[in-house]
């Protein structure tokens, strides 16, 4: 039996869309340096890589054609190794991370690159031509609903109040402005020279913001609703990439392995309560392991709203205090096609830092899903 | 040497350098602007730069763009002074005292390179005193150059030059003013205050003064002293509080110490306990915490309060909200200011104590100040924004009757006055405007070369076809100008019908066309070259439902509006002011448009319930396609134009007018307002030879309903945050369907009379919809929008 395992995690820094450091930066050419450190980190021959795998949401102008291609010839990598480019919406890069895994199980190589990218500052957020179904808008509106009007579904349906949500808000940003200054997000960040200087922090933490200052806040999609910027995360900008090899290459290679993949699923739910995807898809994933949510040591939650997190939370009876330790998507940023493999790369890099015996990746999905990963120490 | 200036230097990073860079930046050119360096601070240019970041968010914006920010450079004194060697004009704005400016001239005139032009932008300094400290070698290229503030706003520039002055480099910062900084440029005596300020300190103390010696309220004095004699409608008391009281009080000791004892201005400079105790308070004005204008938060509104003149001038601050003036015709009207100057009111005393001595000074003046008349009034209407100058103000009365009730105030009459006797102080002659000189001979006005104005052109003259709303005069070399001339001039029948037969005149024997309108006595930002389609008359036929007239109207618009686009000849649209709605359509059709720097254009359908139905989504769409900075692909040029028209977005500049496509790069700028008219004919002879008219416009791949739907979803949300309301749902939708094609396949392009017949479409829906008829009747009633 192939057992398939993560033996490298990197990222660049998470910056806001448009007025981050990372604004001016090409997606291409930045998850390209992330890809070529990645490389250089984990020490790997790049010879041995049999595909790049990106995950992009909006994969078009500077982060389109077949960037996962386009990466591998920026990264200067071998001409024989391959490139594809998936779009799962949110759960793109943790799919290239799934894609690589059941190629390694099939024998269909033994080295993957799964990278996530989003320029959030330079293709917005649906495309430069989003031209909807007239049928399927017919037939079902919430196809194409906006993110944030779903966000206020699972707040009404789940009954999430808006100070539970901005006490969420406030401890992931505790969360990651403790992590930042305590170091612990240094390792898996790649600076990024930008025509400014080297970007080398995350730019979206606020450490000083506070339940009163959130309760300020308009909301921000419906005018008499509860969800509002504070409680989403921010639109960013990013890249993100995991090393995926068969735990046979790696011992073979002397690499060093974060953890291993024990089960991985998608799940779809209705598309006005996307947020609610992480408690289909971890179901499956942790049935699919033997596992319950209570063995779960680790938990990575990809924090698209407080509203949803909180409401998969309930559902899975998730224990709050092993979740997004070094904080999530409010604080640090979504830059959407990128998230997966962060958090999949953070719940790995985490279950060797804080110890345990399994961790649990998963996030929502625009257009109703969910993705999850479940992940054992090694 | 002495060629033209691209560079400019300024010394002196306070309010008013740092805005005249700002002006220039806006015009284009390069401007480094050095200030002192701030003691433990560690960027070196921390003071320059702070003053170039307030200047990008400043209201009124003293730049017409952001971009013109990026082209001052920040720098300081002890640093950089070395750099001034790179520029032409170096422009001294520190503070009014000579042991600071001193230093600076003897250091200028070490590093400037040979030539370039030194100016001090003082407003109370002689010349003739600056010069006592001004290094020998500086003297042939200094000058004063006295701007008023706002600089971007304000059109005088006073240029005062010494016996030592070139006149190389006078002409050269005269011009370079005049074309590239769209100054009106007079030359002035060096006398304290020079022209403009010498006479505004005057009237502004005088009116003060007899304001608190009638008893009248704030509001009634500026009520007066505003519009009906075409002062800005801030009268008095709310330009002291603009410029600010110390600012006035400061220009009041300058001149008091200054002018020579016997000067009438020494009169007129009371001392006034209520300006005292409001500084003393620190009420300065409107920068503070208020002055004789007081601005509070009351609940969720604001209340605005004036000072009690009476109780503050014992030494008790306390203001009244406002009250309405008795109500007095002539404050209404505006047309016979005699009615006013003779009422027996105490209104009526207190106008004519004012502008009695206003007249009487003025006169007193020519000759001392300036060499004459014409050069006082521009002074006072381009420096203090009032549209009629003291001596233009006298001929409305007669000479005779101001002579008259000088003597109810016991004032003798001056030379000039007397000596004009039964005549005006301007007159025409064979088309030519004249003005009485000091030498009791009629003198021609002369204009600066290149300056052409309509009301030059018409003196004299009939025009060659007219009506109610619109004439066509002949302008020269084979040009006609189309003048608009309703109300606001809005657009209606007459209008369309007179440029239909204007292009079918300009067809036979003339070149080009060019569409304008003038009206320089409108204070500064509220001229309009159109306010768009007669408003009151369309919901006049709505209200009796002649719903075919309306169509009738609609489509003779159209075609009309194509007749512009496709005529042989070009036709170069010359906007100054506002350009909204069927005004800005109407350029979006021209050849060219030749644009004053001040130009407000927008497709504001929008607000009033409606679309733009006369061409401007097609035009608008089709230039956001063309531009191959766009993205590819159906959506996004039509998610601009829905951006730019759905919002009702107006250009705040003819610069940031480029930014939504409603001028184009082929477009002209032209920064004096006087040579609009002049630069929109050479652009249009420029034109003229060989001239082909547009081929039809390419017909455009458009997304369709997926678009639509699209565009109605993004709507919907805005709706949902609480930004739209319902009746914008419903005018958006209309709009998107318009942009999107309506029901056209991505892979079939759309004729631009598709786009037009569905702007008639959805026009035609939108006006019978009560919400939309009460947003027009809104707008008519109050001039404000209507959010229903």
């Amino acid at each position: 039996m192939t057992n398939v395992v993560i033996a490298g995690f990197v990222r660049s820094p998470f910056t806001p869309a448009s007025k981050g450091s990372l604004a001016r930066v090409r997606p291409d050419e930045m998850a390209a340096d992330v890809v070529r450190a990645l490389i250089e980190r984990t020490q790997i021959n790049p010879e041995d890589i049999e595909d790049i795998i990106a995950g992009c949401a909006f994969p078009e102008a500077e982060q389109g054609l077949n960037v996962g291609r386009l990466i591998g010839l920026l990264a200067d990598l071998p001409i024989a190794v391959a490139g594809a480019t998936v779009n799962r919406f949110c759960g793109s890069s943790m799919y290239s991370i799934h894609m690589a895994a059941g190629a390694i199980k099939m024998g269909a190589g033994e080295a993957f690159v799964a990278v996530g990218v989003e320029s959030m500052s330079r293709v917005p957020m649906g495309g430069y031509n989003p031209l909807p179904s007239p049928r399927l808008y017919a037939k079902n509106e919430a196809a194409y609903i906006s993110m944030g009007e779903t966000a206020e579904n699972v707040a009404k349906r789940w009954r999430i109040t808006r100070s539970a949500q901005e006490e969420f808000a406030v401890g992931s940003h505790r969360k990651a402005a403790t992590a930042q200054r305590q170091g612990k997000l240094t390792n898996e960040i790649v600076p990024i020279n930008t025509s400014a200087g080297i970007c080398s922090l995350d730019e979206c933490i606020r450490s000083d913001t506070t339940p009163e200052i959130l309760a300020g806040l308009n909301p921000a999609f419906n005018a008499a609703g509860v969800v509002t910027a504070g409680t989403s995360s921010p639109l960013t900008d990013g890249t993100a990439a995991v090393l995926v090899c068969s735990e046979n290459y790696a011992m073979r290679h002397g690499l060093a392995v974060s953890a291993r993949i024990v089960s991985i699923a998608v799940a779809g739910c209705a598309p006005e309560i996307m947020g609610i995807g992480p408690v289909v898809a971890a179901r499956k994933a942790l049935a699919r392991a033997r596992l319950k949510a209570q063995n779960m040591d680790i938990i990575e939650l990809n924090e698209a709203f407080s509203s949803q997190v909180l409401a998969s939370i309930q559902d899975l009876n998730l224990d709050v205090t092993r979740i997004n330790l070094d904080g999530g998507a409010i604080a640090l940023g979504h830059p959407l096609g990128a998230s997966g493999a962060r958090i999949t790369g953070k719940a790995a890099q985490l279950l060797e830092r804080e110890g345990g015996k399994y961790a649990l990746a998963t996030q929502c999905i625009g257009g109703g899903q969910g993705i999850a990963t479940v992940l054992e120490a090694v | 040497m002495d060629e033209k200036i691209q560079s400019v230097a300024i010394i002196g990073a306070g309010v008013m350098g740092a805005s005249i860079a700002g002006h220039i930046a806006s015009a284009g050119f390069p401007v480094l602007l050095l200030d002192l360096v701030k003691p433990d601070t560690p960027d070196r240019n921390a003071v320059a730069r702070t003053a170039i970041d307030r200047l990008k968010t400043a209201q009124p914006s003293p730049l017409m763009s952001q971009r013109a920010a990026r082209l001052i450079t920040p720098g300081n004194i002890e640093d950089d002074l070395w750099k001034l060697a790179e520029y032409d004009w170096i422009l001294e704005a520190v503070t009014e005292k000579i042991h600071v400016k001193k230093p600076l001239y003897d250091r200028i005139a070490e590093v400037r390179k040979p030539g370039s032009i030194v100016s001090s932008n003082t407003s109370t300094i002689p010349l003739s005193n600056l010069l006592l400290d001004v290094p020998s070698t500086l003297k042939p290229d200094f000058l004063i150059t006295h701007f008023f503030n706002p600089p971007r706003y304000m059109r005088l520039l006073e240029l005062v030059v010494s016996s030592h002055t070139r006149l190389e480099s006078a002409s050269r910062v005269s011009d370079f003013c005049d074309v590239a900084l769209g100054k009106t440029v007079i030359r002035c005596k060096d006398t304290p205050g020079f022209v403009a300020n010498r006479i505004g300190a005057y009237w502004l103390q005088t009116a003060a003064a007899f304001a608190l010696h009638y008893g009248l309220r704030v509001e009634e004095a500026d009520k007066i002293m505003g519009r009906p004699f075409g002062f800005p409608s801030t009268g008095i008391f709310g330009l002291m509080d603009l410029v600010g009281l110390d600012i006035t009080t400061q220009v009041n000791e300058s001149l008091a110490r200054l002018l020579p004892a016997g000067d009438a201005f020494h009169e007129a400079n009371r001392d006034l306990p209520t300006i005292r105790n409001l500084i003393a308070g620190g009420y300065l004005g409107k920068k503070g915490a208020g002055g004789f204008y007081r601005t509070r938060e009351i609940g969720s509104g604001l209340l605005t309060e004036t000072l009690c003149l009476t109780a503050a001038s014992a030494g008790d601050l306390e203001w009244r909200p406002i009250r309405a003036p008795q109500y007095l015709k002539i404050l209404e009207s505006g047309q016979d200011i005699k009615d006013l100057l003779d009422a027996e009111s105490v209104y009526g005393q207190y106008a004519w104590a004012v502008l009695g001595r206003l007249f009487a000074y003025s006169a007193s003046l020519v000759g001392e100040i300036s060499s004459d008349i014409a050069t006082v009034d521009e002074a006072m209407r381009f420096g203090y924004a009032w549209a009629y100058g003291p001596f233009e103000l006298i001929d409305r009365l007669g000479g005779t009757y101001v002579r008259k009730r000088l003597a109810d105030l016991t004032l003798p009459v001056p030379k000039i006055l007397a000596d004009v006797g039964e005549g005006k102080f301007y007159k025409e002659d064979k088309g030519t405007l004249l003005y009485f000189g000091l030498d009791r001979a009629y003198q021609p006005v002369i204009r600066p070369p290149g300056v052409l104005l309509l009301q030059d052109i018409k003196r004299g003259k009939s025009p060659l076809i007219t009506n109610e709303s619109a004439s066509v005069w002949d302008v020269g070399d084979g040009v006609l100008c189309f003048e608009l001339h309703s109300p606001m001039n809005a657009l209606d029948e007459d209008v369309l019908d007179l440029l239909e037969q204007a292009i079918g005149l300009a067809s036979k024997g003339h070149v080009a066309m060019v569409i304008y309108s003038e009206d320089l006595r409108a204070s500064p930002g509220h001229e309009n070259f159109s306010v768009g389609a007669n408003l009151g008359l369309a919901m006049f036929a709505a209200n009796i439902r002649m719903w075919p007239k309306i169509e009738q109207l609609l489509a003779k618009g159209q075609r009309i509006y194509q007749l512009v686009r496709t005529a042989p000849f070009p036709v170069i649209g010359a906007p100054a002011g506002r350009a909204l709605g069927g005004g800005c359509e109407m350029l979006l059709h021209c050849s060219a448009v030749q644009a004053h720097a001040e130009c407000y254009i927008g497709l504001v359908e929008a607000s009033v319930g409606l679309v733009p139905a006369w061409g401007g989504c097609a035009e608008l769409l089709t230039r956001w396609r063309s531009d191959n900075k766009v993205p590819h692909g159906p959506m996004p040029a039509t998610i601009r134009a829905f951006q730019i028209i759905s919002t009702a977005k107006v250009s705040r500049s003819a610069e940031e007018a480029r930014d939504q496509k409603f001028l184009q790069e082929r477009d002209g700028i032209t920064m004096n307002r006087h040579r609009v008219l002049g630069d929109a004919k050479a652009h249009a002879l420029r034109l003229a030879p060989n001239y082909e008219p547009p081929s039809s416009s390419q017909p455009l791949q458009l997304p369709g309903r997926s678009g639509w739907i699209s565009l109605t979803m993004a709507v919907e949300d805005f709706r949902k945050k609480g930004i739209a309301t319902a009746h914008d749902v419903a005018i958006l939708n209309h709009l998107a369907w318009i942009l999107t094609g309506g029901d056209a396949d991505l892979i079939e392009p759309v004729a631009q009379s598709a786009i037009l017949d569905l702007e008639h479409q959805a026009f035609m829906k939108l006006i019978r919809l009560k919400k939309t008829q009460l947003r027009i009747k809104h707008v008519l009633d109050t001039g404000k929008p209507l959010r229903n």
